[in-house]
């Protein structure tokens, strides 16, 4: 394969796996059960990977294990019809290269509710926010790929077996203990961006963690986002270990949270579904909004993917009702929120928080935002 | 110029051997939002090359950070024929590493790259993992 017998693209992905497995100290390649790629948005990526993505598919590329994609730009629906029809082409143009590639639009960063990974399969997953989700909650193997090494997996349907592939590579190393309660997700993540600054690619273990699947998607992603955590353990190992120990008080989550706040003017936009909702997220959000109205000078969006907006009817409907809307296929932090009017966003999610500013330019504030959101 | 000739030994990373004009860094470099697309002009704010063309350049840096997406510009500056000839580092990293693969084009890490000057014509040598500086503009 590497000598080119199955194509340049072929060629060119093997080529990709082989160097970063040297560099990393892999000894060979494994099979993996899916892959699932980032570099999806337009916004993000650009003209450059147009380029790149066409000639590959163009010259043989194509997947050879399930293969997904995480959120794009716009969905057709709503933003498509508020952006320029360049920006909406250039979308589509990468969507239909991927599926060229026999890689599925899938357009979500949560792809393990569409098909749950088994404990110990190893995957070649991108979006760190999924990949931290299924090494920790899912206990199934996968290191943080980027954009191309996640795609070149998809395409040889293997992956150098470093990182989190080795067993002695998935120990836990530092002990955290929470002296501080935890009540709302918004909580979670702030403690994720806390702790992910301090432990960079270490692996934690918590004492004193009481946890929803919810609240853990949460803590991981914020984790993956300010710092390298590719997987943790919610309770302390059975064998004794030589831990590094750390402490989180009360005042550690509050210093993080004023943190993430850049405003605490009223927001233009509530956005919640950074990672994309759950079914049970959906049902949340609907109890609340339940016989209430968005108030008229802001919007509310909740994103989640095409699967779950499809089982969670009766939710969507109710979150309709009172005024927000249900986005599939996208979300805030990829997409161009200040060019819609947007400019002080407020949401329930830290990693979203800790990115809008940068990504998105625009103000932030971390709440439980739906009780601001709603008219009195 | 003075024809000094000095080898450095380090090590390859992508296969290939050519001959060039260095620039040199003393900063990483992103090259999404870091390099213009259109141009191969580094755009970094506060970066030491801030203002210089890539184009044809030998490029000399001691590592790449940022977005992943990265390697995807690279690949299109060396197509657009913007890009550099070769890449000399001083730690690989996966960004930099996976733009080389896919532009095709010749790299070598763990080299000291305070050893090379920029203006120098210098030849680098991806099989063995070598960089040869062939003269330095004083």
């Amino acid at each position: 394969m590497l000598d080119g017998e199955n194509g340049w693209a072929n060629q060119v992905a093997m080529k990709i796996l082989v160097r970063l497995g040297d560099l990393y100290g892999a000894t060979k390649l494994i099979p993996v059960q899916s892959a699932h790629l980032s570099g999806v948005s337009y916004k993000h990526l650009g003209d450059a990977a147009i380029d790149f993505l066409n000639e590959l598919a163009d010259k043989g590329g194509r997947a050879q294990t399930q293969a997904s994609l995480n959120p794009s730009s716009l969905d057709q629906k709503f933003l498509g019809k508020r952006y320029s029809k360049e920006r909406f082409a250039k979308q589509a143009r990468i969507i239909e290269l991927y599926e060229k590639m026999c890689i599925q639009p899938t357009l979500t960063c949560t792809p393990y509710y569409l098909q749950k990974p088994r404990p110990g399969q190893h995957l070649a997953w991108a979006e760190s926010s999924a990949v931290v989700y299924a090494n920790s909650v899912l206990n199934a193997w996968t290191n943080r790929e980027g954009a191309p090494s996640a795609l070149a997996a998809a395409l040889v349907g293997k992956t150098p077996n470093y990182g989190v592939h080795q067993p002695e590579n998935r120990r836990p190393n530092v002990l955290v203990k929470l002296e501080t309660q935890l009540s709302t997700e918004a909580d979670y993540g702030t403690l994720g961006i806390h702790l992910g600054k301090l432990l960079k690619d270490k692996i934690p273990t918590f004492k004193g963690l009481r946890d929803s699947e919810d609240d853990l998607k949460q803590l991981g992603a914020a984790m993956a986002s300010s710092g390298m955590t590719a997987l943790f353990y919610t309770r302390p190992p059975n064998k004794k270990e030589r831990l590094e120990f750390m402490s989180v008080k009360a005042r550690d989550i509050e210093e993080a949270a004023s943190s993430l706040c850049t405003t605490d003017q009223p927001p233009d936009l509530v956005f919640i579904g950074c990672p994309h909702c759950s079914i049970n997220e959906m049902k949340s959000v609907a109890n609340v909004l339940e016989g209430k109205k968005v108030r008229k000078d802001a919007e509310l969006w909740v994103c989640t993917s095409r699967y779950v907006k499809e089982r969670a009817k009766k939710y969507v409907g109710v979150i309709e009702c009172a005024g927000g809307r249900v986005l599939c296929d996208t979300c805030v932090l990829v997409t161009w929120i200040k060019d819609i009017g947007v400019h002080k966003l407020m949401t329930n999610s830290a990693k979203t928080a800790f990115y809008a500013p940068t990504l998105n330019d625009v103000d932030v504030a971390l709440k439980q935002c739906l009780k601001t959101v709603c008219r009195n | 110029m003075k024809a000094t000739k000095k080898t450095l030994q380090g090590r390859g990373i992508t296969s290939g051997c050519c001959k060039g004009t260095a620039v040199v860094s003393e900063k990483p470099l992103s090259f999404l939002g870091g390099v213009d697309y259109n141009s191969g002009v580094v755009i970094e704010k506060n970066h030491d090359l801030k203002g210089e063309s890539l184009k044809d350049k030998v490029l000399c840096f001691p590592s790449g950070h940022g977005s992943t997406v990265g390697s995807y510009v690279l690949y299109s500056l060396v197509k657009k024929g913007l890009g550099p000839k070769a890449i000399v580092n001083q730690v690989a990293d996966t960004v930099v590493v996976v733009g080389a693969i896919i532009a095709e084009i010749p790299m070598v890490d763990q080299i000291d790259i305070k050893q090379i000057k920029t203006g120098a014509i210098i030849e680098v040598d991806g099989d063995k993992g070598t960089v040869k500086v062939k003269g330095e503009v004083e």
